[in-house]
């Protein structure tokens, strides 16, 4: 190490790069010193205060999209600010303020402290943010793994429920698993490439590596172990056996948290190891892929078909749709431009899945592992404004035209027929025609009265009571329904939005 | 015996090994527990005699983010495994089997 060495290093820190992140942190720490000063009737405002924060996140992100940073390597090549990075740091401040909103609402009916709650959500998107624009494995890893024990602590944040504990257990067995296995992968690829290269863990250098030796054993099984350890996050068969039950212990705007954010920062992880890293080992990783993403959308759908639990079939829903993104990120191998049609899809799949949630989240009673499919008998009749969100969302998941969700699955399908991939397309199909057989249970549901075994004497209605809907809940539903609606008419925002980087 | 890099890398897979079955396959969660960090340290093992047998710092480094972040893990883990058992006075995974659909 010489003085330039340091020199280059200490240039390359450049703070305004991460100012979101850094501002996610401040504004996490602040609400903390906030519960401190403020006395205890004000405490509400503090998520209040969170959401006001974050929105002035999101402007400077948006204001600032086409940020100079583009396409530079920062703190001494951990980080890469790419077109990508840009669109999923606003995806995931826009989840994280959807996930306060229904955080406001879930926790009401609980008597836990609640500022923690909201402190870990904006620790757990700061680090969301700086994983998708990873350049280096070193920043990889301690960014997912600050995800991931943020999460921990999220699934079993509601602590005086058995059930929430258990879904934190099991994902924290489950998640430590796949993070030992990851973590053994970034070993063997850096045992393997260390040799020949100075600094074997950045993306870029590494790739030089694999590129030069395509045979590598070490470095195939350290690809291998990678990409398990990303399945998990994305929720991938044979990776799934944490997900029914995990979703519904956790509480639910945590779920729509792990069901939308966690998954999206998976499928863009491994956009980025696909075509950066990896690309020169396609040979390898084509395979493992494709045999995940067939198994994925046929077990989820399957596996869905007869779940009672409305938290439970959502959760085994979202794993096909994980196989959905998984073709679309096979497909752009080949066609680079299945990647927009990877993020397009994954909007898409924000808007109607934040709608479901924000209905399952109003609709929930004080248990909030217990939500059946028949408490739903008659919403439309009751409340007339939730039934139609709930049916444009669901809907737009199961791809009904012309919702957005078709035009979101109707561009990775061309993706992946341009590419060729004409099995995993009928699948994909296949898999599409029975999940409209359960999403339209779930819609029938909510729109038809549910026979009911009459109650014995002394025994009161299972079904938690209905709440009338604030204000605020109703504008966030229905513009985020609107929203559904507008982009299957008018893709052009979004698309443009995202090809004006490229 | 002249003990080499491969003596090293095998010692590392033979913990990471009996760490991945031990998840498998034991029933008490605190051993559960004990066999996840027996795999972050086979890691932290392959990593330290990569780097040393590579002539490189930068494994080494690597090891103490490892550390920090496996000790963040049994921090949370350890609170939650005591705040289920206070709930339901047992830690046998076999029991823990009430979320079903």
């Amino acid at each position: 190490m010489n003085l330039e060495t340091y020199k280059f290093a200490a240039e390359s820190n450049q703070w305004w790069a991460i100012m979101p992140e850094l501002m996610l942190g401040g504004l996490a720490l602040a609400l903390l010193v906030l519960e401190m000063i403020l006395p205890k009737k004000d405490h509400r405002i503090i998520p209040v205060f969170s959401i006001i924060g974050q929105l002035a996140v999101l402007a400077g992100l948006i204001i600032n999209y086409r940020t100079p940073f583009l396409g530079d390597e920062t703190f001494s090549h951990l980080l890469k600010h790419t077109a990508e990075g840009q669109f999923m740091r606003v995806f995931f401040v826009v989840c994280s303020m959807l996930v306060t909103g229904l955080g406001i609402l879930g926790l009401s009916r609980q008597t836990l402290p609640r500022v923690e709650f909201f402190h870990i959500v904006l620790v757990v998107t700061a680090a969301m943010m700086l994983l998708v624009q990873s350049n280096h494995f070193v920043m990889f890893f301690v960014s997912l793994e600050t995800i991931t024990v943020g999460f921990y602590i999220l699934v079993s944040y509601i602590r005086s429920n058995p059930l929430s504990l258990e879904a934190g257990l099991k994902y924290l067995i489950s998640g430590a698993l796949s993070s030992a296995i990851l973590l053994f992968g970034i070993v063997l690829l850096y045992g393997a490439a260390g040799k020949s290269q100075a600094d074997s863990m950045q993306f870029g250098q590494l790739r030089a590596y694999l590129a030069g030796t395509p045979g590598d054993f070490v470095a195939s099984i350290g690809v291998v172990f990678v990409l398990c350890g990303v399945a998990f996050k994305v929720g991938a068969v044979p990776f799934q056996i944490w997900i029914p039950d995990v979703y519904q212990g956790a509480p639910t705007p945590v779920t729509a948290f792990l069901a939308v954010a966690s998954k999206a920062a998976g499928v863009s992880v491994l956009l980025l190891l696909v075509r950066g890293v990896f690309a020169p080992y396609s040979h390898i990783v084509l395979p493992v892929l494709v045999v995940m993403t067939a198994a994925t959308i046929l077990f989820g759908n399957v596996a869905a078909l007869g779940q009672q639990n409305v938290k439970r079939l959502i959760g085994l829903s979202g794993i096909s749709h994980a196989g959905y993104l998984m073709l679309g990120v096979i497909a752009s191998l080949t066609i680079p431009a299945a990647v927009n049609a990877v993020y397009f899809y994954l909007f898409v799949y924000l808007l109607a899945s934040f709608a479901v949630f924000g209905v399952m989240t109003h609709l929930a009673g004080t248990d909030d592992t217990d939500q059946q499919l028949d408490y739903y008998g008659d919403l439309a009749k009751e409340n007339p404004l939730l039934a139609g969100v709930l049916a444009v969302g669901l809907g737009s998941l199961a791809g009904i035209p012309p919702l957005a969700g078709f035009i979101g699955k109707l561009f990775v399908f061309i993706a992946a027929y341009k590419a060729g991939l004409f099995w995993l397309l009928a699948i994909a199909i296949v898999g599409v025609v029975i999940s409209i057989y359960y999403y339209f249970g779930w819609i029938k549901a909510a729109f038809f009265p549910v026979w009911q075994v009459p109650l014995a004497e002394g025994e009161t209605d299972p079904r938690p009571p209905r709440k009338p809907v604030s204000r605020s809940l109703a504008v966030t539903l229905g513009a985020l329904a609107l929203a559904s609606v507008a982009l299957g008419f008018w893709q052009a925002p979004i698309t443009e939005w995202l090809a004006a980087l490229h | 015996m002249n003990v080499g890099l491969n003596e090293y890398i095998l010692l590392s897979v033979l913990l990471f090994v009996i760490g991945f079955f031990g998840v498998l396959l034991r029933k008490n969660t605190l051993v559960i527990y004990m066999c996840l960090e027996l795999m972050l340290i086979a890691s932290t093992l392959a990593l330290v005699a990569f780097s040393r047998f590579n002539g490189r710092m930068d494994g080494n480094v690597f090891v103490f983010f490892i550390l920090t972040v496996a000790a963040a893990e049994v921090a949370v883990g350890l609170a939650i495994i005591v705040a289920l058992f206070r709930k339901r006075l047992t830690v046998q995974v076999e029991e823990l089997n009430s979320l079903k659909n």
